[in-house]
């Protein structure tokens, strides 16, 4: 990946990326439009992968991961499939040139214009040339390059930028387009008239399309066995642009190699399916040379490719076709939109490329937005690792950026549980005489950025693991699988320090299952908030530490999630290259559980068990890492149904993100309270007015906005809802119990 | 229940906004091609004037074929332009258009309604079937799926028909 200066292109007219977050939030436009779209996004595309099972007779999955495979084929051996693609398109009479930068691909189409005479240029709708700075390069060579894409031509004649990869303006309302084509035409337009809009569109642009001598596109895919380009377009303007000026110039990376034209059926299944959820775009056009008398020119470019396929962990990244699916279902893109949410390209896999084509200073600003929640990699229909990806440039953001010896000070400091241990003593006194009902309120305005919408917890004076009711004794509710069963309780830090009743109320659940719990000693932070930063030796330290710690051949139960996926998921990354770390890893995952998962699982207690107590209707938050990477699905909403007998209620929008994402909260306030607000008013919707999820961090987030926000909803982890209701009589509770501070 | 590739596509191509008119020969086309062309005139195929010649007679003064020197300002905005589809798919209500020649395409693009006919017995079940008929055809220049008349989301994501290709596309399945 490159570090260097940004290449050439259009990065030099982008904003600084804090001002273009800054703008993103001041338009209200953007975050209640995207809100609209990505709802009804959501719903026609599961509808059109439901239908597609029906047809071809597999699944999404099974789709996906076919076809992600061919592409991963292509790209382990570009020089074979581009010498293949080559030699068919110019034995069918295009001319293939492959360039290593933007500048050399500008230069190459700007001279071919010059040596034909054109001066006219019609456009495709074509991210590569966003990516390359074409029509600003045209313009200084003299010619005029129109956009004829609908979105592309407003955000032309504006002055703007693509936001979204499919939908270039989706950040404009009727009204400032009404505004604009007034101005553009000469004529006025009501707003709410779109099809009259289209019309004028279209006669405006038809004398560009006659007389152009240049037509500009990019491709979907290029096809090897027949050397074809393949585009795909709604309008009909992909076609006027390749069919009628006398040149054609497409201008691509290798990447979009597929081999075969059956292999381009199977992009074409999934790809409109997954854009804008239609079962296939208006226009598939196949391109195999250039029409009798004109010229065809097909302009690989690589402008980064080869560095993003020489890296391990970053090379899934060009499988993309460009769907846009993962900003379609990302949380923080629908509150900031795609000119903050990324920098050419958009969303995403635009916090992914943006590295290779633009440099790291480019995507380091927006990779910080990432919630890691995990929705874009569930959507991908070439199943690129997304969230994975975009911690890898986190990582090299974080070791290159500013401050990086500063904050490498601090993971070092937060990987020694004795330093921690002191530091939140000394921070429970201090917030001593601030706490009020379980929060912390701050005077004066202190840090308004970041409490005025998520009012801080309490911090208690003893953590959970000082405290004797996490080691009282129970007695069994009833036998159950794991009676009698040794199980090791990791209490995650932030609950061990800011949510001890969480981890205790878990103990209590475990013993009433039957099960021996043990709290070993050296426990301290699995590594997650290190990793997540992008520190990847403090991460190392501490998931070392805590393999120590928890080792043995015990079951393994936590009730916070987000330390399994960390286990699960990202331990063998960490340890990748490692085969010692790696094995022992791989180890303790094998023993991990979330409590959750526990409870519904080895430690399932009989239905009704626990239906004494409270009886008002229960609504759940699925933490999103559990639905996107665990597959809990309904786990939570069943467990307590069968167990309490409850109402649960269901939640709209249950797995999307509640906006915790780790430090991305604390990097981005606004951003993460844009994110809450969805999921609180979802809440607020559901009638429920108690929420009940499973991990910590997404506990006291969301307890904190509640309370921010003036809702009365109880938020409580579903250990601590659960562990509520277990009889007393059971209970041998140490004097102190829960009230314990 | 089975469902005939014929009504499979009628029902998918109708989803995307097409109108399917089982039709019995020619004559009937054009009468189709008449009734919808108003006072405007009917645009044809050139490729598909030289192989039902008869065509230009029964359009009369409202045919229209390309300009041999400007194909694309000769049709432009044709009130209703005729031309063959090689295949019609169930699977996507699609039809795909094999032009190689510029003449051709500039009616499929141009005309304000387009006509596009495919006999019965070209109707596939899946797309799979499109790769062959390209093979078939020698891999043609220029070859295009087309679904439906043209349309835009991207003001508003309110879904706009009629941009720069047909506003209305009528699929005829001939015989």
């Amino acid at each position: 990946m490159s570090d260097g200066p940004a290449r050439s292109g259009p990065s030099a007219g982008i904003a600084p990326f804090a001002q273009r977050y800054r703008g993103a939030l001041a338009d209200a436009n953007v975050r209640g439009g995207l809100l609209g779209f990505q709802r009804s996004w959501q719903g026609t595309r599961d509808a059109q992968m439901l239908a597609l099972e029906a047809i071809a007779g597999r699944g999404f999955g099974a789709l996906r991961d076919e076809f992600a495979a061919i592409k991963d084929r292509v790209l382990a051996e570009p020089a074979r499939y581009v010498a293949q693609f080559r030699a068919h398109a110019e034995a069918a009479g295009a001319v293939v040139v492959e360039v290593g930068s933007a500048a050399e691909a500008n230069g190459y189409i700007a001279d071919l214009c010059r040596r034909r005479g054109i001066t006219l240029a019609v456009k495709g709708k074509s991210m590569v040339s966003e990516e390359i700075g074409l029509n600003a390069a045209l313009a200084a060579a003299g010619v005029e390059a129109v956009e004829t894409d609908l979105g592309e031509w407003l955000l032309q004649l504006a002055g703007d930028r693509p936001s979204h990869l499919v939908m270039p303006a989706i950040h404009w309302r009727r009204g400032q387009v009404a505004a604009l084509l007034s101005r553009t035409l000469g004529e006025p337009f009501d707003a709410d008239d779109i099809p009259a809009m289209a019309r004028s569109v279209r006669a405006a642009l038809r004398e560009r399309f006659l007389h152009a001598g240049l037509g500009l596109t990019g491709a979907n895919a290029l096809i090897a066995e027949t050397g074809s380009v393949m585009l795909v377009t709604n309008e009909g303007n992909g076609r006027l642009t390749s069919s009628l000026p006398p040149l054609h110039v497409v201008t691509v990376g290798a990447e979009k190699i597929v081999p075969s034209l059956a292999d381009a059926i199977r992009q074409v299944r999934l790809l409109a399916r997954s854009a804008t959820g239609q079962p296939i775009s208006t226009y598939t056009t196949f391109i195999s040379g250039p029409t009798a008398g004109h010229e065809l020119h097909i302009v690989l470019i690589d402008n980064g490719r080869s560095a993003l396929a020489a890296d391990p962990a970053l090379a899934p990244a060009l499988r993309c076709i460009r769907c846009g699916a993962c900003a379609n279902v990302c949380p923080a893109y629908q509150v900031v939109g795609g000119h903050a949410f990324g920098h050419i390209y958009t969303g995403p896999i635009g916090l992914v490329t943006t590295a290779a084509h633009h440099g790291l200073a480019a995507a380091a600003g927006p990779q910080s937005l990432c919630l890691s929640c995990g929705a874009c990699a569930t959507v991908c229909p070439v199943a690129i690792p997304l969230p994975a990806q975009i911690l890898e440039v986190r990582r090299e953001a974080f070791a290159r950026g500013r401050g990086a010896r500063l904050r490498r000070l601090a993971w070092r400091a937060f990987a020694s549980r004795p330093l921690v241990a002191v530091a939140s003593r000394l921070l429970a006194l201090a917030a001593l005489p601030l706490r009020a009902g379980g929060f912390t309120r701050l005077p004066f305005g202190l840090a308004r950025r970041h409490v005025s919408w998520r009012t801080p917890p309490a911090i208690p004076w003893r953590p959970a693991r000082a405290r004797a009711a996490l080691r009282a004794a129970r007695a069994p509710l009833a036998p159950t699988a794991a009676s009698g069963r040794r199980v090791l309780l990791f209490l995650q830090c932030v609950a061990d320090r800011l949510a001890p009743e969480v981890p205790v109320a878990a103990a209590a659940l475990l013993r009433a299952a039957g099960a021996e719990v043990i709290v070993p000693p050296d426990q301290h932070c699995c590594g997650l908030p290190a990793f997540d930063a992008g520190d990847h030796d403090a991460a190392r330290r501490m998931a070392r530490a805590t393999i120590e710690a928890l080792d043995g051949t015990d079951d393994i139960v936590t009730a916070a999630p987000s330390c399994v996926v960390m286990m699960l998921h990202d331990y063998a990354r960490l340890f990748a290259g490692d085969p010692a770390w790696q094995a022992r890893a791989l180890g303790l995952a094998g023993r991990v559980h979330d409590l959750a998962g526990y409870l519904a699982g080895p430690a399932r207690l009989p239905a009704g068990t626990l239906a004494a107590g409270d009886r008002a209707p229960v609504t759940v938050h699925r933490f999103c890492q559990g639905s996107h990477l665990l597959h809990a699905e309904d786990r939570l909403e069943r467990l307590i149904a069968d167990l309490c007998g409850v109402e649960v209620v269901p939640l709209a929008e249950a797995e999307v993100c509640c906006g915790f994402g780790g430090a991305t909260s604390l990097a981005a306030p606004e951003l993460a309270a844009g994110v809450l607000a969805r999921k609180l008013a979802n809440v607020g919707a559901s009638g429920a007015r108690v929420l009940v999820t499973d991990n910590p961090g997404c506990v006291l987030h969301l307890r904190g906005g509640a309370h921010a926000a003036g809702l009365a909803i109880r938020t409580l982890h579903v250990a601590e809802y659960l562990a509520a209701r277990l009889p007393a009589a059971h209970a041998s509770a140490s004097p102190r119990g829960a009230g314990e501070r | 229940m089975v469902t005939s590739a014929v009504e499979t596509f009628r029902a998918r191509a109708e989803e995307a906004q097409s109108s399917v008119h089982a039709l019995a020969g020619w004559p009937e086309v054009a009468a189709l091609a008449i009734a919808l062309a108003g006072d405007g005139r009917v645009a044809l195929a050139p490729s598909l004037a030289r192989a039902q010649p008869a065509l230009l007679a029964w359009l009369g003064a409202r045919a229209l074929l390309p300009d041999a020197a400007a194909p694309a300002a000769s049709v432009a905005d044709a009130a209703v332009g005729i031309v063959r589809g090689a295949l019609a798919v169930a699977e996507t209500g699609s039809v795909l258009l094999i032009e190689p020649d510029l003449a051709d395409r500039c009616v499929s693009m141009l005309s304000r309604a387009l006509i596009q006919v495919v006999e019965r017995g070209r109707v596939v079940e899946s797309l799979d079937a499109v790769p062959g008929a390209l093979a078939e055809a020698g891999q043609p220049a220029y070859a295009s799926l087309t679904t439906g008349p043209s349309r835009t989301a991207d003001i508003e994501r309110s879904l706009t028909i009629g941009v720069q290709g047909p506003h209305a596309v009528h699929v005829v399945v001939l015989g």
